[in-house]
């Protein structure tokens, strides 16, 4: 499987974006943001629809439309913006301005599907550098941000009464929201990102206590569901991301009947 | 350490209902200070204003301290804690460590809060979700979130209430103890008069009609006042039976 070179390719683009979506995904659950995750990826993927209408690069387009609105969500305020109708309007509204622009740059019906749902042939060079500076990119303002990131998500009001700038770490975050999400969308779908940025996270919850040793968790099931992915999708030519969500949803029942018994132990116990 | 802490004229006003008006008081550093008064008297509005999370119309907040930069440790009164939030108590300690920007804490963070979580006594706690915590334990772990960046001023909005009067007392002595060993000046708002008597030093009785401060004896013990201010606030039960409910009284006693 790996003498071919797509093959290869797409193991290091899934690979680092799976470690991207594990790590970044356990502040979007701890921040309640699944829904502005899965809002993001349908704003990236009018953006890609738009990218291939105006000939530009597709993740010039990607980050274009995604930053604009992790901006305009971030400018619905802190607490605005976990509300569910204006963000369904405006995941709506991006789907539809997607579909237009797939008509209007009369695109094959091919690519579509790629961006709907992903695809890891004719991942070439070029693409690995962009999702290695953008991965890199963002797991380094993650780590350095940590501390802060950590404090807001886990606990707002301690961060806000500690004096941290919470109105820049939630636009911060959205902005790295954004920016994970345009590389993402053009590995596994925009339909799917969503499954990649939040479930591992969601399952890590269930194996731990610590929030470090969530992201480690996190990251790990991300990792192995692609790779599952890629070399289950490999034999079987069924579709990768079928076997990524697949990974992940077992991953997190089994999460949670593990938690579900550990803590029946835990009431026997006392 | 809190060279001092002074109030000036303090003025706080929401949608032009003046909550705090022309309030000024000091605080010896080390102190245990008392915040009392009736629900909506503006208490919380106060400790706001001293972190800076509210701006006031006019007057101000000095806080010096010796060297570096004051460091403030709040427990605000309202912190909803979902029972299923899945992080340990000693995760939750540790989230206030925020002066490092390495990841992972280095040899003396961790020591400090090993230190933190013994003071407190939740060592025992630490690898417990947060969320499945008593009331009593969830007050000593935010209270060591508090303390574990090592504040000059602790401030504590009503972190006793709804405890049982046992969990009361040790929250109290924590907080004298963190007072007699690393010096901290601590501000705190109570409804339990009898906490107040035993552990402050001084208290100053805030209402909308104006304040007080002095020794806890002086104020407490002062019938008149107590009565006029705490008369008729049905929510405030529990201090209620300390003071004798006879007829209101006017405002004697009282400045403006
Ligand atoms: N952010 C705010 N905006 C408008 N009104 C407020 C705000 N915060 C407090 N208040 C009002 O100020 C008054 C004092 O509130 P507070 O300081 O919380 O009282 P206490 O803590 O003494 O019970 C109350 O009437 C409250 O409704
Ligand atoms: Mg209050």
């Amino acid at each position: 499987m790996f003498q071919y070179d797509f093959m290869q390719h797409a193991f290091i683009a899934g690979t680092l974006i799976a470690m991207m979506c594990g790590v970044i995904g356990v502040f979007i659950i701890a921040r309640s943001l699944s829904f502005i995750a899965h809002t993001l990826s349908h704003i990236g993927f009018a953006g890609a629809a738009f990218s291939a209408y105006a000939g530009i690069d597709p993740l010039l387009g990607l980050l274009l439309f995604t930053i604009a609105g992790a901006v305009g969500v971030g400018q619905l305020g802190v607490r605005m913006y976990r509300r569910d109708a204006s963000i369904s309007v405006i995941l709506s509204l991006a789907l539809g301005l997607g579909i237009l622009f797939l008509s209007l740059g009369n695109i094959q019906g091919n690519y579509s599907r790629t961006l709907l749902f992903g695809s890891v042939v004719g991942i070439d060079m070029q693409d690995i550098w962009q999702i290695v500076l953008i991965t890199v990119f963002v797991l380094v303002v993650l780590a350095v941000g940590y501390r802060w990131l950590k404090f807001d998500s886990f606990d707002q009001v301690g961060a806000q009464s500690a004096g941290l700038p919470i109105r820049l770490i939630s636009i911060g975050f959205l902005l790295l929201m954004a920016a994970a999400t345009s590389v993402t969308v053009q590995i596994v779908g925009a339909l799917l990102v969503f499954a990649l940025m939040t479930v591992p996270a969601a399952a890590a919850r269930f194996y731990t206590q610590s929030i470090f040793g969530m992201i480690l968790i996190s990251t790990l099931i991300a990792v192995l569901s692609v790779w599952f992915g890629l070399i289950a999708g490999y034999y079987t030519n069924a579709p990768i991301s079928f076997f990524i969500v697949f990974f992940n949803a077992i991953s997190y029942f089994f999460g949670m009947f593990f938690h579900r018994v550990r803590e029946r132990r835990r009431v026997l116990a006392s | 350490m809190l060279r001092q802490l002074q109030i000036h004229q303090l003025q706080v006003r929401f949608n032009g209902e003046q909550i705090l008006n022309d309030l000024s008081f000091k605080v010896a550093p080390g102190e245990l200070f008392a915040i009392i008064g009736p629900n909506g008297a503006g208490k919380s509005t106060l400790l706001k204003s001293i972190l800076g999370l509210i701006h006031p119309q006019q007057g101000d907040v000095s806080i010096l301290g010796d060297h570096r930069k004051v460091i403030v440790g709040y427990v605000p009164q309202s912190r909803v804690i979902d029972d299923e939030t899945p992080i340990s108590a000693s995760d939750f300690v540790s989230l206030g460590q925020i002066s490092g920007f390495l990841p992972w804490l280095s040899r003396k963070e961790k020591k400090a809060l090993n230190e933190i979580m013994q003071f407190t006594d939740t060592k025992r706690l630490a690898n417990k979700p947060i969320g499945t915590l008593s009331g009593g334990e969830r007050q000593r772990v935010f209270l060591a979130q508090a303390l574990v960046r090592k504040p000059d001023l602790l401030l504590l909005d009503e972190s006793t209430a709804n405890l049982d009067p046992e969990a009361q007392i040790q929250m109290m002595e924590l907080v004298k103890n963190a007072a007699k060993e690393w010096g901290v000046t601590a501000l705190f708002i109570c409804h339990d008069l009898q906490m107040v008597g035993t552990y402050a030093d001084q208290v100053l009785l805030l209402s909308r009609q104006g304040y007080k401060t002095g020794h806890p004896e002086d104020i407490l013990h002062d019938r008149e006042l107590m009565t006029t201010v705490f008369h008729g606030s049905s929510s405030e039960n529990d201090t209620i039976h300390h003071v004798p409910t006879e007829s209101e009284l006017p405002l004697a006693g009282f400045p403006q």
